[in-house]
């Protein structure tokens, strides 16, 4: 293989995408777009939060001190939640029908206020509410944690026997269905995409480049030079990759930046993976340009290649969930293993030995394109 | 001194259809060698496996003495292809240099693509992208990527195809400047009139030879006025060899 045809090929590649300034524009901006659609759906703040009160306090004494009369802190607490804000539905449940309801998705959150809950509250001079989110949209969480805090307060401000001149201290032990704390969806989302963009793009972009290649006759033309079939599939590779690597950093600043997505990894290892990802789609594109005769075919590979793979990929639902039949096909998506290994990257921050396996398996889906693509060029050139 | 290129009994089927069926040709150097024959007939089978992209079934092509297909002699041949093959979205110096680096031409990159330009007359729209210019100027930016590596052999598929009379003066200029440097041109047609321009013809029919020679001979031969009719009743008497 000589690298004086290889670069100068890559360079023409570059040129040619440099040339057409539509298509550029449409690969910087179209992701930033289409992240930020994603970004404010997933983040819709949710316009009413139900919630679900298990009340089982059984109330209590004050302390002679305080004036010894009965109380309930429970009630006090559910009646300040109900009129702090037309955001929040209470529905006072009992444990079990709460629990179903959750499950069932009809509940953002359930709050449990035990037989004792009055009595410890007065003894510790704290509250501890435990409340179970449902989880699957963050922002629950979020608008909750603060009104609890809100009603907590007030429902127990006035009383002298528990909060001695300060403000009482409110603590809250969540749980979550699904998901965790610190979680938000497009932090979960954000690497998937990342990784969907480049591969998308330089797929769409090769296939048609190749394609005009076939069409316009320079395929041919070239073909009449010494150079070799792997080294025109090497200096694709090369040219694509520049743009891939610009795209994913272009991606990367603004999902860190303007999208505020958590980001624990290290640059290098998103890189590898983004670079192994654009080898893979530049070698899917020439072969699948072999099948199409025109732009048009092209864009129908899309759903295809492309749309099959977001579905399957783990992107938008893990493949842990997906039914048993399923699972062995999304693990033979080059995809799956690429959002795999970005997500362990960028939430929890794995280095390169740690996704070693998912990026020996895209070296593997990489070799094997390479081969195919190769394969695909060389029948076609002998006839 | 041994032949250009030298084609002896090729066969090349493709599925059904069988393009060449033991055709054997052979052209000397320095001249032009034009190939006649109507659509279909098997010329661009042929010029392809000249230029090494086919391989025959049967038989052998032999390129300035190689065995075809052959990687070292793809870089002392050119080869216009029937449509334009150039890269619109360049300009006509970057796919100028593009194919003079895929050809590892030799010495002085800068200087071979000033020189075919000027051959072509286009130097001075060198940085024009390959999309604006007339297809005429097309032409011309394809036939200087065909020559810019100085080859010994060009195979120009059906060069003067849609070029106005103007231009195609002009590309038998070329071509005849380029015999008397001793380069070997073979050239397809299915224009008739473009024939004489040529110093040997070779009619091609249903994949053979039907005949041989200069277009003189070849009329003699037949006893006809234009080649179209000499052509015609070479193909009723059916194959040369």
């Amino acid at each position: 293989m000589s690298f004086r045809r290889v670069f100068p090929l890559a360079r023409r590649v570059i040129q040619q995408l440099l040339a057409d300034r539509r298509t550029l524009v449409l690969i910087f901006l179209v992701p930033l777009v289409v992240l930020t659609v994603a970004g404010v759906l997933v983040r819709l703040e949710p316009d009413e939060i139900r919630l679900g009160v298990v009340m089982e306090d059984e109330g209590a004494a004050l302390p002679v001190g305080g004036g010894g009369d009965a109380v309930n802190l429970g009630e006090r607490l559910t009646d300040s939640l109900g009129t702090l804000t037309e955001n929040l539905s209470v529905q006072q449940l009992d444990a079990a029908e709460a629990q179903s309801r959750i499950e069932d998705g009809k509940l953002d959150a359930i709050i449990t206020l035990p037989a004792d809950f009055t009595a410890q509250t007065i003894q510790n001079r704290a509250v501890t509410l435990d409340v179970e989110y449902e989880g699957s949209n963050p922002k629950v969480a979020q608008m909750f944690d603060t009104l609890l805090n809100r009603a907590a307060v007030q429902a127990i401000a006035s009383l002298s026997a528990v909060s001695t001149g300060s403000t009482p201290d409110v603590t809250v032990q969540a749980t979550y269905l699904y998901g965790s704390a610190e979680f938000d969806q497009l932090d979960y989302l954000a690497p998937a995409f990342i990784g969907l963009f480049v591969f998308m793009f330089v797929f769409i972009l090769t296939s048609v480049a190749f394609l005009r290649e076939r069409v316009a006759g320079t395929l041919e033309r070239l073909q009449a030079t010494p150079i070799r079939q792997i080294e025109i599939i090497v200096g694709y590779m090369c040219g694509f990759a520049v743009f891939a690597l610009v795209q994913a950093l272009i991606i990367l600043i603004y999902t860190i930046y303007g999208l505020n997505v958590h980001y624990m990894g290290s640059l290098l290892v998103v890189f590898v993976v983004e670079l192994l990802l654009a080898l893979m789609a530049v070698n899917l594109g020439v072969f699948f340009s072999t099948f199409a005769r025109n732009e048009f075919q092209v864009v129908q590979f899309i759903p295809l290649v492309v749309v099959t793979q977001v579905f399957l990929s783990g992107a938008l639902w893990a493949v842990e969930d997906m039914p048993g039949w399923l699972q062995p096909i999304a693990w033979l998506m080059p995809l799956t293993y690429a959002n795999y290994a970005l997500r362990d990257v960028m939430i929890k921050g794995f280095d390169l030995i740690q996704v070693g396996g998912y990026v020996l398996a895209l070296v593997g889906f990489a070799a094997a394109f390479v081969l195919l693509s190769a394969q695909t060029i060389r029948r076609q050139a002998v006839g | 001194m041994s032949y250009a290129v030298e084609i002896n009994n090729v066969h090349k089927r493709f599925g059904r259809i069988h393009a060449l069926r033991g055709l054997s040709l052979n052209i000397e150097r320095g001249m032009t060698y034009g190939l006649l024959g109507p659509n279909g007939a098997g010329k661009t089978t042929l010029i392809r496996s000249i230029m090494g992209l086919v391989k025959p079934d049967e038989g052998q092509v032999k390129v300035l003495d190689a065995v075809m297909p052959s990687k070292d002699i793809m870089r002392r041949v050119g080869y216009m292809t029937q449509s334009i093959a150039l890269y619109e979205d360049l300009t006509v110096h970057q796919n100028v240099a593009f194919f003079a680096a895929m050809y590892e031409l030799e010495g002085d990159h800068a200087q071979a693509i000033r020189e075919v330009l000027e051959l072509v007359d286009l130097a001075d729209r060198a940085d024009s992208r390959v999309r604006e210019l007339s297809g005429g100027m097309q032409r011309r930016v394809s036939l200087a990527c065909a020559l810019v590596h100085r080859p010994d052999v060009v195979v120009l598929d059906e060069p003067t195809v849609g070029v106005d009379p103007q231009l195609r003066v002009q590309f038998w200029d070329h071509f005849h400047q380029l015999n008397a440097q001793g380069v070997t041109l073979i050239v397809s047609s299915h224009v008739m009139d473009e024939a004489e321009r040529c110093d040997r013809l070779g009619f091609v029919r249903h994949g053979t030879l039907l005949a041989e020679g200069s277009a003189s001979e070849l009329l003699e031969r037949a006893g006809t006025p234009t080649l179209e009719e000499a052509f015609l009743k070479y193909a009723e008497q059916g194959p040369a060899q």
